[in-house]
């Protein structure tokens, strides 16, 4: 077998499933309110009022995911705090991997300075679901319980639904990175098992793999 | 079927809310236990079962004392915010002029309500509905005046079609304006020309109403913006996301990955 390394606590890959599934399903039974003709689509679910009150279900159990996985001093929550600081912390070494992000994006390769445990790519779609998450979760409370019309409410709407569509588009990218991208694609086993392929580690994430990867080899 | 208005002259109305009355008749809204909420007011605010009610409002000026009334019920804008808000296609114009709610469609989630700038539509929260007035469309497309109009005994609410009504409103301000030049139209102005405009004989906030009532901006950029830049977003991740697969597929990036990832790596250096 392959030499692997470990990635990803399982606090971090509960995390990370969470959110997963809880934004596709919250995107899935808001679409059924935004879309007029994707409304049909709700039916799946017994309907759109059925849907409605999904939508304000997953939102509590994604809010509170969220929440639980930041706290307490377990390894999990340790590693998210961790992400969270690293992620905000981007610096030339991160711009001079994300400039680069069309070229790999299409299969291409140009040499970037050795990288951290999340590259400058990672940290800039960290940093935009941060941001947009935010933004959804505090615009969907106001929509769920301002009533009567008023500035915050009427603000909450475009933010809500900017933030669910550009989020979209995001994860459209980060499903085909993730899966479909010939190189990338091998950090795929990585959030399902934690462990991955040591070259890759090493070609990818330089810097994390000399500091702290390399002594978790395993195989 | 002609474009339609109502003419709601201030100057005439005497305040005794048979409008209010004559529409629950009518649309079989039952009463309601009311309280006195200041003045002669008795209605807070449109109910599933009120679609209409008075306002008072007490104004004194050089020790004389003035009702400022005003019978509230939905404008029916030419160019309503409620429709452009709904995601539901919920709301439709009709060619007289109507703003009408299709209760089959509506989702009850409330856009409507949170942005019509004089706050008309409300949810209905047993029926999940959002409602308001209906301008009696019922009664107007069988040729009769709405209920409201139809029982006021001063003559403050004028029914008919448009080019017959304007005149007669515009003549009748033109009338009070030799005594009181703050007589003015509210209304015909206003998001598209409503269909409802009434003649005030004092400034909107005197009678509490907006000065300026317009589509939000957040509601523009709502629907206008965001809605197609998000799917072109959309659009643009997923064009690039097949450019992605089929370049890989021609650069061989697929076919090669197997060796590629196998190739022993070299600790510590390339
Ligand atoms: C804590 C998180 C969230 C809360 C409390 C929340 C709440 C709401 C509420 C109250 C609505 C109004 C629709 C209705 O009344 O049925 C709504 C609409 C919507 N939500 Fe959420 N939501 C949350 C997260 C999300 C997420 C993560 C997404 C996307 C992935 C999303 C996508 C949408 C969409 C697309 C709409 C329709 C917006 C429109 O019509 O423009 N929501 N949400
Ligand atoms: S007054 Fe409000 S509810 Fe009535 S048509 Fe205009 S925007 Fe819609
Ligand atoms: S409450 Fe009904 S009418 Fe109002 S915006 Fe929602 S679906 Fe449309
Ligand atoms: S037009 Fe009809 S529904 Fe509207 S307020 Fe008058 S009586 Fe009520």
């Amino acid at each position: 077998m392959a030499k692997e390394v470990y990635r990803f606590s399982a606090g971090e890959r509960f995390v990370h499933w969470c959110h997963g599934v809880a934004f596709l399903l919250l995107l899935f039974t808001g679409l059924g309110v935004l879309v007029y003709a994707f409304q049909p689509a709700m039916n799946v679910f017994g309907g759109i009022q059925v849907t409605r009150n999904i939508h304000r279900v997953v939102a509590v159990l994604f809010t509170l995911g969220m929440i639980i996985g930041f706290i307490g001093k377990g390894q999990g929550a340790r590693q998210m705090r961790r992400w969270f600081k690293d992620v905000i912390n981007f610096r030339k070494d991160d711009f001079d991997h994300a400039k680069n992000f069309g070229i790999e994006f299409f299969g291409g390769h140009k040499p970037f300075p050795p990288q951290g445990k999340f590259n400058g790519g990672e940290k800039l779609n960290s940093m935009f679901t941060i941001l947009g998450t935010l933004c959804i979760v505090t615009s969907g409370y106001i929509m769920w319980f301002a009533s009567g019309p008023s500035l915050l409410l009427q603000w909450a709407y475009p933010i809500h639904a900017a933030c669910a569509l550009f989020m979209a588009a995001l994860l459209i990218a980060h499903l085909y990175l993730g899966i479909l991208h010939p190189d990338s694609n091998q950090a795929l086993k990585g959030i399902f098992t934690g462990w991955v392929p040591a070259k890759f580690a090493y070609e990818h994430y330089e810097k994390w793999y000399n500091e702290e990867a390399k002594e978790t080899m395993k195989g | 079927m002609a474009r339609k208005m109502v003419f709601i002259d201030t100057s005439l109305c005497t305040g005794c809310k048979a409008c209010s009355v004559a529409c629950k008749a009518w649309n079989d809204l039952p009463a309601e236990k009311t309280q006195r909420i200041s003045s002669y007011q008795t209605q807070a605010d449109f109910t599933p079962n009120t679609w209409t009610y008075v306002r008072f409002r007490e104004e004194y000026k050089d020790k004389k004392m003035r009702f400022n009334m005003l019978k509230l019920q939905c404008f029916h804008c030419a160019d309503p915010a409620c429709m452009k808000a709904c995601s539901s296609q919920a709301i439709y114009k009709t060619e007289s002029g109507y703003t009408l709610i299709d209760k089959d469609k509506c989702i009850g989630c409330g856009y409507c309500a949170a942005n019509c700038p004089w706050g008309v539509p409300k949810i209905d929260e047993a029926a999940n509905k959002a409602y308001k007035c209906t301008g009696c469309i019922d009664r107007v497309e069988s040729g009769m005046k709405p209920a409201c109009a139809q029982t006021c005994q001063p003559g403050a609410i004028q029914f008919g079609d448009y080019d017959e009504i304007m005149p007669q409103a515009q003549a009748r301000v033109a009338e009070l304006q030799l005594t009181n030049p703050k007589a003015h139209l509210y209304g015909n102005e206003l998001m598209g020309g409503t269909t409802y405009v009434y003649l005030l004989q004092d400034r909107p906030d005197a009678y509490g109403l907006p000065l300026n009532p317009t589509t939000p901006i957040s509601l523009t950029l709502w629907k206008d913006i965001v809605y197609p830049l998000g799917g072109i977003a959309i659009g643009a991740s997923a064009a690039a996301i097949t450019c992605g697969v089929i370049v890989n597929l021609v650069r061989g990036n697929y076919a090669n990955r197997a060796k590629n990832i196998a190739a022993s790596h070299d600790e510590g250096g390339k």
